[in-house]
């Protein structure tokens, strides 16, 4: 057997159920959409009123996409499209990150390196495996297309389109693992690069013309920035234009060309951009677990919290034009109804699909604080910290207020700058109350996933970082969704999003009074249990 | 600092205390059944092969990890429930030392110390940590992510020795490090030693321990197979004598008094005998006119080589007899 097929070999071996679970999530988000949009927007007339909506509102447009009139197909297609390319994009990068850089961070490349697999054998097995994983991800988007009746060729090119991306941003996290010096940093650029290409291409949608019928539109130049939006401009369905796919490889080339390029020049664990020298003395304040959790932490929170603000401009600036669209037409109103529960006005409504957003993000950032403690058990930190006076149970306090204090600032960020901009574009004071109450209600979901993954990670450390990232998945899918998607209600009320309130007049709170109940008991049981608890590297 | 008497410690009195001591991992024996006695004051060797169960027991004297059956104290304090107050009094180097990726050396090792609240006399804390950067030749400047082993071993040392303790807990602390910051690792020893401390050393570098300690633990299997000063250690291993064999025969060697597994090789005859019975054995050499003499003193190695040899001998009869089943 050659070096490459050895090595192709082992990294679908070990990725084999990461990649089962990237696409096959990816195929059911796709096989969802299609059967709930052929129950819920069954018939034409439907599909056009909600469309003309969809194009007043730049607030859908930078979510989902330019809409190509109401034929069934083509609304699912402006529906999911850039989800699934965003999930492609996502799954690309980490895989090139998690072969590439991780492998060299960890030292274990050298040993790769060592045998006649050399230094560039490797990095050609990572792109053969990613190439497969987004062909893969392409097929199963077409099938399950397919399998909700629609047409057959335009699946092919939508699954064409989301495996085009998926490569364009496979090159691009080589790229990227060639510049940063950690996986950690590689990560980051990479996803930032997805990121930007997700928002590029929304401003373009937001900001483009639209046609005289009023169901379709053209996006403005910032979408042809961007691999997610090529891959929407194969407007499959309707167009079927395979052409704009081809600038996903020409970009995809120029990467690789660069890679190889800086591969073959570059010592192994190198990288381009050097890393930084660090201080010789500590600041005094890092003196204890918890100023410890803040340094290692710091960087992913403002990540969230930017996260939370740009989602409180939205938030903030649209609510006035929603409303008034919301007002014209019941069906935009029924959207948004659907994807939270309770009823209350059109404003309070938008304004907490807004906030649930941000509340996924608060959500997360907890999530990532039990990660960070479960990585730190693992990786050896903890024991240097628990070898010294600090208690097990004090350790473990510390995350918890790291997790509380990481989600009550992403929901500041986004209740601040959401009044503030509210207040900016003209609306009624009365929207800065509204924007902290809007927050103070996504509390409890979040406290839900600190508290019930803080006594996860008590009682099943080994599993808590895959367990911690299920549970966000899932709950985001059914939670937020599920009932765009159709999910029956008894699944989406696994969710704890499901259950967050409306914050409005006659609004039910029991949802959220029992969601404190559980995060407040499951941290009680956890800090308890904590204390008999062993650290637990393995 | 915090002197032996001051914290009413006498020279001689145990300082850790652990009997029948056992650690289950679902159906494996980490340990079995340890003993271990370490008195105030002494630098006390433990030594054992991969695997013998050290870094578990090194794991339980800091609460890290909880006995499954056993008595184990350490100043007279259960480890388990009293560890945060335990762990004023000590330092600790782990076998295989991990830092924070984002935080430099200097910072991990200000972080250290801070938390074992030995930074109250800043002066004599920056002095302190100053000097061992120094002798010990560490970057503290550099990202925790780009140490070598060495480095990283050397982040832990200087945190450990930066602030004052009772008890160093040293798992196998000079793995890493090259002769020359061994000999520096040594003086450190002496040094906090010589104010006092007591000292927990695991290793398999022999030299290093016959070196440093004054009384060693040997474990095999999660069980202590021997304990007692490095002077009684020697008395469990013979002197090795050989000379060469011209012009001697097989009547004239056997006269010798004592000797053991006496062979006759490469024109040397070569036997072992026990240590006390040496100075009998010296007349009769000298009587025989021996040339080329050489008496090579009992070592830690040979005694280790018996323990060890016997854990390996037992895993290949298994892997033997399991090979025959197949």
């Amino acid at each position: 057997m050659s070096a490459l097929s050895v090595l192709l070999g082992q990294r679908l071996r070990r990725d084999r159920w990461q990649l089962v679970s990237w696409i096959g999530g990816t195929g059911l988000l796709a096989l969802f959409s299609a059967a709930a949009v052929a129950q819920t927007y069954g018939d034409y007339a439907g599909r056009v009123s909600i469309l003309r909506l969809a194009i007043a509102n730049p607030a859908i447009l930078m979510l989902r996409g330019t809409p190509r009139g109401g034929g069934l197909d083509a609304f699912v297609f402006f529906e999911i499209f850039t989800f699934l390319a965003l999930l492609a994009g996502f799954m690309s990068t980490f895989l090139a990150v998690r072969h590439s850089r991780a492998e060299e961070e960890s030292g274990r490349a050298e040993i790769v390196s060592a045998t006649p697999a050399a230094r560039m054998t490797p990095t050609v097995a990572t792109l053969i495996h990613g190439v497969l994983a987004s062909v893969l991800l392409g097929i199963v988007v077409a099938l399950a297309f397919i399998a909700g009746n629609l047409d057959a060729y335009g699946s092919f090119v939508t699954g064409a389109a989301v495996a085009s991306t998926g490569v364009a941003f496979l090159a691009v996290g080589l790229l990227a693992a060639q510049f940063m010096r950690t996986s950690r940093g590689a990560n980051g650029t990479a996803a930032s690069v997805v990121g930007i290409a997700y928002v590029l291409r929304g401003l373009g949608d937001a900001l483009g013309t639209s046609g005289t019928d009023g169901t379709q539109m053209s996006p403005a130049w910032p979408s042809w920035l961007s691999p997610i939006g090529w891959g929407q401009q194969s407007a499959a369905y309707t167009a079927n234009n395979a052409a704009p796919m081809l600038l996903s490889i020409v970009l995809a080339a120029v990467c690789l060309l660069a890679v190889f390029g800086l591969q073959a020049r570059r010592d192994s664990g190198a990288s381009l951009l050097a890393g930084r020298a660090g201080r010789i003395t500590a600041r005094s304040v890092l003196s204890g677990p918890l100023a410890l959790g803040w340094r290692l932490q710091l960087p992913s929170i403002i990540g969230w919290c930017l996260g939370g603000a740009f989602t409180g401009l939205l938030a903030g600036t649209l609510s006035k034009l929603v409303e008034q669209a919301g007002s014209a037409d019941p069906t935009v109103s029924k959207v948004l109804h659907d994807m939270v529960q309770g009823g209350g006005s059109m404003h309070h409504v938008l304004l907490s699909v807004m906030f649930s957003l941000i509340g996924i993000l608060a959500a997360t950032a907890a999530t990532q604080t039990i990660i960070r403690m479960r990585q730190e058990e693992a990786g050896g930190g903890a024991e240097l910290i628990l070898a010294s006076p600090v208690s097990r149970t004090r350790w473990f306090r510390d995350y918890l207020l790291l997790g509380l204090s990481a989600i009550v600032l992403v929901l500041l960020s986004g209740a601040v700058v959401s009044g503030l901009s509210a207040l900016a574009v003209g609306g009624d004071p009365a929207r800065i109350g509204d924007s902290f109450a809007a927050a103070a209600a996504q509390l409890p979901a979040a406290l839900v996933y600190l508290g019930v993954l803080a006594l996860l990670f008590v009682v099943l450390p080994g599993v808590t970082i895959t367990l911690a990232w299920i549970s966000i998945g899932a709950g985001v899918f059914f939670g937020f969704f599920g009932g765009l998607v159709g999910v029956p209600q008894w699944a989406r009320n696994i969710s704890p999003f499901t259950h967050t309130p409306v914050p409005s007049s006659g609004a039910d709170f029991s949802g959220a009074l029992w969601m404190l109940v559980i995060a407040a008991a499951a941290v009680a049981v956890a800090l308890v249990a904590m204390r008999r608890r062993e650290l637990r590297p393995n | 600092m915090r002197g032996i008497n001051e914290i009413g410690m006498t020279p001689g009195a145990s300082v850790i205390e652990a009997r029948g001591l056992g650690k289950r991992f679902g159906r494996v024996r980490a340990l079995d059944g340890l003993d271990l006695r370490v008195s105030a004051g002494e630098v006390h060797g433990f030594l054992g092969p991969n695997g013998s169960g050290k870094s578990t027991t090194l794991r339980v004297l800091l609460g890290l990890a909880r006995a499954s059956f056993g008595t184990v104290t350490v100043f007279g304090q259960d480890p388990w429930k009293d560890a945060a107050q335990l762990h004023r009094r000590l330092a600790y180097v782990p076998g295989d030392v991990s830092l924070w990726p984002n935080l430099s050396g200097g910072e991990a090792i200000d972080l250290i110390s801070r938390l074992r609240g030995g930074t109250a006399d800043r002066a004599g804390y920056a002095r302190a940590k100053d000097r061992l950067t120094r002798t010990f030749a560490l970057d503290p400047g550099k990202k925790g992510r780009t140490y070598s082993k060495g480095n990283r071993q050397k982040v832990a040392l200087i945190a450990a020795f930066a602030t004052p303790a009772d008890l160093y807990i040293l798992d196998e602390p000079s793995s890493g490090l090259d002769p020359l910051m061994e000999a520096v690792f040594g003086q450190e020893i002496e040094r906090v030693s010589a104010a006092g401390a007591t000292v927990l050393l695991s290793s398999h570098i022999l030299s290093e321990v016959e070196h440093l300690c004054s009384r060693v633990s040997i474990i095999s299997a999660g069980k202590t197979v021997e304990t007692g000063t490095l002077a009684q250690m020697r008395h469990l291993t013979r002197t090795g004598i050989s000379f060469a064999a011209q012009g001697l025969d097989q009547d004239q060697l056997s006269r010798i008094p004592g000797a053991h597994e006496l062979t006759v090789t490469g024109g040397r005859v070569s036997f072992t005998t026990d240590t006390d019975g040496v100075n009998a054995v010296l007349p009769m050499l000298a009587a025989l006119k021996v040339q080329g003499l050489t008496v090579k003193p009992p070592s830690l190695e040979e005694l280790f080589l018996r323990h060890y040899g016997h854990e390996a001998q037992g895993t290949r009869g298994r892997r033997a007899a399991q090979a025959s089943a197949r």
